[in-house]
């Protein structure tokens, strides 16, 4: 059973596909944004984009671009979930919003009793980091986490630092047992640092790698936010924010950021994707709105298509963090309701010109 | 529909054919000529050059090590559009999957493999082929930093058991044939080990690299897999490796073995800089070693980016990073390392880098056993092929081009002493016909009846390279795709695998195993058919019986 919307009255599928694409061929810069879906529906969107020339932008793309950023200006290091369970003899966990970035983390990563976890502001997450084993509690707020990576940086490097908020012993003494680490293992998410934090911590692994070895391993925001980069950078050759208005790929981090298209009124149609969950875009403007969602916002769409949950109601590929590669995952309760993938090339293939070679 | 070619010359090395004719095409296959049967269109190509499609057998383009190349380098977009000098500039270069086919397909090649796919993320590498259009593609399979391996080897267990396992990660990951990168390098990198070579031994394991390469080639003969073990040795890029290279050549022992971009292992340590070209002793074993073939991965001078699971390596040349960032990934295997990296013709390494590719080119003497590649993009980017094709046919453009560089590296390769130009059909041999046949694909690469009509075109030019950077026709599965190098049609190819005969028992110990060692189930690398959203997306060679 399909259910599709026009302006909050319900309506057949193909009624529905029909409006989205005259809005879509009516638009003069449209904004394809949220992509909270798997990757055939990320592939189609990108696709579409291509077709209309529009603008491709996930709803997590901030966090993503922040870890971008340091990597595509200075590099990383980087391993794999699975090396770090399997060889990590020391975890750098650093700020308090890594088991809500992998709720898994705990039962992946901190079973082995040999293994040392040094907790860098925990934060919110203190009292979880008291109850660890073999675990050392370095700072509490995560203000103080530049100042702190910038001090443990500096003598890993044998270099002298001013007051820190670590007494100079300490911060010697965890300096040390990071470079005694034989396969040190660094875990962040994005989502709470800011990119020069990414960057110390970056290069504070890529220092110890002179003499041991460390490795980082970042965590991805969710909705498959890290399938759409991937997807995104094969079939562009660019990460989020990226568009095809002038019949060639650009990106452009500030440009093609969807919420600030449509603030400033650049964009003048939207198709919002959110398969995983009910999230609603964070822009005020008004404008003609295409939304696929598990729970759509029909009073705010001119249209709206419910559709099903990649993995739940259809089978999908996707971004899986516990391996940090793509993966195939079956339906656990195959429906019938319709993907974003062929609700989106449903559309494509309603708008009115064939398409170019 | 009967398609005729009239009146090129057609070079067909398979079918031991040059002379000025026709080519039939009907149902997407090259027919004979049928007897007062009038085409219904026909193609006038008299005066031009008709070859088979192009196969590129080793070719990074697919992958998330490419796909992390790509985010590392937006910029390189950029610098690949003035790889030719007088080329206009195209808004979107070939640094994604799209451009990729078609900028492969304008220059008339229908079938590239991505030699590098890590078994855990197959899916992704197939999904980034899917999404090539136009050409087939294949994908060679990485083992010999995996630890369920090394742990056969350690445990001496048979050479069943290495061959089951060989032919049960072929089957999980679609691969076409194995390859084998540093052989226990990146395992022992993850230990702290900062130089590997062949009779080092993986810490932990107790494996020499010699030996991974000796039961994965073992394996590979004996499934019968048509592609020999494809080799990427230890030491690559290091002053005085060819020592490496000619080790690995003996360890052949007469069975099959492929060695891949030979140059970055074609170096001495002659010359006042301690570092020469050693490519004129590197031929001379080539030839001399009948079951050996070797890709030459030639470099060319400009912007680009290496692409390697090599991780070790990588991680040594972190430093020499041009600009100043890289990434490094230890993978649950191989991993890979991105090293962006600008060839300079004024650098005296690089010139003779270029100039021992030249080399390794001229100075062998089979060109079914000596492959085209320049490792795309750790030599150069595949949008240089077109000016390497003219320098092999060319001596004085090379003498021109040798003026440009260092006199000291000159000094340090035999290149300027070789007269060889390359013949047309040894452009043919060694660009389709042998291809297909170190590929195990029977029915591409040559231009008799029954092949695949993948067929290029190219039309008589004084500038060579522009001949070969625009076919003036190209058709794939018989369809016209190109015209005057600009796509016409974009169609969508598939991937070729093999699936030779395992133990069935193997299934169940490599669960096991994953259980045991991951806490994970096997279908997490696994590539079914449907996730990769196009139809029939899989064509499956026979193995040797």
């Amino acid at each position: 059973m399909v259910k599709a919307w026009i302006r909050g009255s319900a309506t057949e599928l193909d009624t529905a596909i029909a409006e989205a694409a005259k809005l879509l061929a009516a638009s003069r810069m449209p904004v394809i944004a949220g992509l909270g879906t798997d990757v055939a529906g990320i592939r189609a969107a990108i696709a579409l984009a291509q077709r209309i020339g529009g603008i491709i932008d996930h709803m997590h793309s901030a966090a993503l671009l922040r870890d971008l950023d340091v990597m595509r200006e200075s590099g990383m290091m980087v391993t794999t979930p699975n090396e770090t369970r399997l060889r990590a003899d020391l975890l750098l966990l650093v700020g308090s919003g890594l088991t809500e970035a992998w709720p898994e983390l705990p039962a992946r990563l901190f079973g082995d009793a040999n293994r040392r976890i040094v907790w860098l502001c925990p934060g919110g997450a203190a009292a979880q980091a008291r109850a660890l084993q073999n675990v050392s509690i370095i700072g509490d707020d995560t203000a103080d986490l530049p100042i702190l990576l910038a001090a443990l940086r500096a003598r890993c490097a044998g270099r002298p630092v001013a007051k820190t908020p670590l007494a100079a012993k300490e911060l010697d003494a965890l300096a040390g047992d990071l470079a005694k680490a034989r396969f040190g293992v660094a875990v962040w998410s994005a989502a709470e640092h800011d990119e020069l934090t990414i960057e110390m911590l970056c290069g504070l692994v890529k220092d110890l790698n002179d003499n041991t070895r460390f490795s980082g391993l970042p965590l991805a925001p969710p909705d498959n936010a890290g399938g759409a980069q991937q997807v995104s950078g094969w079939m562009t050759g660019f990460p989020m924010r990226t568009g095809f208005a002038r019949g060639y790929w650009e990106h452009d981090p500030w440009r093609f950021d969807a919420t600030r298209l449509v603030e400033s009124g650049e964009a003048d149609c939207a198709l919002w994707i959110s398969a995983y969950g009910a999230h609603s875009p964070d822009w005020k403007r008004k404008l003609p709105l295409i939304a696929l969602g598990a729970d759509p916002d029909r009073k705010r769409s001119e249209v709206a298509i419910a559709v099903g949950l990649p993995r739940i109601d259809h089978p999908a590929v996707e971004y899986l963090t516990a391996t940090g590669t793509l993966g195939a995952v079956e339906a656990r309760q195959p429906t019938n309701r319709i993907s974003v993938a062929d609700a989106v090339t449903m559309i494509s293939a309603a708008l009115p010109e064939a398409p170019p070679c | 529909m009967l398609t005729r070619l009239a009146g090129g010359r057609v070079i067909d090395p398979a079918n031991n054919r040059d002379a000025v004719g026709d080519i039939f095409i009907r149902d997407g296959r090259i027919v004979e000529a049928p007897p007062g049967d009038q085409a219904d269109e026909t193609h006038d190509v008299a005066g031009k050059i008709v070859m088979a499609g192009a196969i590129d057998i080793h070719s990074h383009i697919a992958g998330g090590n490419e796909t992390l190349g790509r985010l590392l380098m937006p910029e390189l977009r950029n610098a690949l559009d003035v790889v030719h000098p007088g080329h206009v500039p195209q808004p979107a270069g070939a640094w994604n999957t799209f451009e990729t086919g078609h900028l492969y397909a304008a220059m008339g090649f229908t079938t590239v493999v991505e030699p590098a796919v890590l078994p855990h993320n197959a899916l992704q590498s197939h999904l980034e082929l899917a999404d090539i259009p136009i050409i087939d593609k294949a994908a060679l399979t990485v083992l010999g930093n995996d630890d369920f391996l090394l742990n056969l080897l350690r445990g001496k267990e048979s050479a069943d058991a290495v061959r089951d396992y060989v032919a049960w990660t072929l089957a999980t990951s679609r691969g076409l044939g194995i390859k084998v990168i540093n052989a226990g390098g990146a395992a022992a990198f993850k230990d702290n080990v900062r130089s590997f070579s062949l009779d080092d031994e993986v810490p932990g394991y107790g494996v020499p690299s010699r030996a991974i390469v000796k039961a994965l080639q073992r394996a590979v003969h004996e499934l019968g897999l048509p592609h020999p073990l494809h080799v990427h040795c230890n030491n690559l890029g290091l002053a005085g490796n060819v020592e490496t290279a000619l080790a690995t050549i003996a360890a052949a022992e007469g069975l099959p073995l492929h060695l891949a971009h030979l140059q970055f292992y074609a170096y001495g340590k002659e010359g006042p800089r301690g570092f020469s070209s050693a490519a004129a002793r590197l031929a001379e074993a080539v030839n001399a070693a009948k079951s050996v073939t070797v890709d030459v991965g030639q470099v060319m001078f400009g912007q680009t980016v290496t692409i390697s699971s090599d991780v070790l390596r990588q991680f040594n040349a972190r430093k020499q990073a041009r600009p100043k960032k890289y990434v490094i990934f230890d993978g649950d295997s191989n991993g890979g390392g991105i090293v962006p990296y600008e060839y300079r013709a004024n650098d005296f390494y690089n010139a003779v880098q270029w100039a021992a590719g030249l080399e390794l080119f001229l100075l062998t003497n089979d060109p079914w056993r000596v492959f085209f590649t320049t490792d795309h993009p750790n030599g150069a980017p595949f949008t240089a092929y077109p000016d390497i094709f003219a320098l092999l046919m060319d001596r004085e453009l090379r003498t021109q081009w040798m003026t440009t560089m260092p006199k000291e590296a000159m000094e340090v390769t035999t290149l300027a002493s070789i007269t060889r130009e390359y013949t047309w059909p040894e452009i043919a041999t060694m660009t389709r016909a042998a291809p297909a046949k170190l590929l195990g694909l029977k029915d591409r690469g040559h231009l008799g009846p029954g092949g695949v009509a993948d067929i290029a075109v190219y039309a008589l030019d004084r500038d060579k390279a522009k001949m070969f950077r625009e076919a003036a026709l190209v058709f794939k599965n018989g369809e016209l795709v190109v015209r005057d190098g600009k796509v016409v049609r974009q169609s969508f190819g598939r991937a070729f695998d093999v699936r030779p005969q395992a133990e069935r028992a193997i299934e169940r110990r490599m669960r096991d195993y994953y259980d045991q060692r991951y806490g994970l189930p096997l279908d997490f690398m696994s590539v079914p058919e449907a996730a990769i959203g196009r139809p029939d997306p899989f064509e499956r060679v026979p193995c040797n019986t």
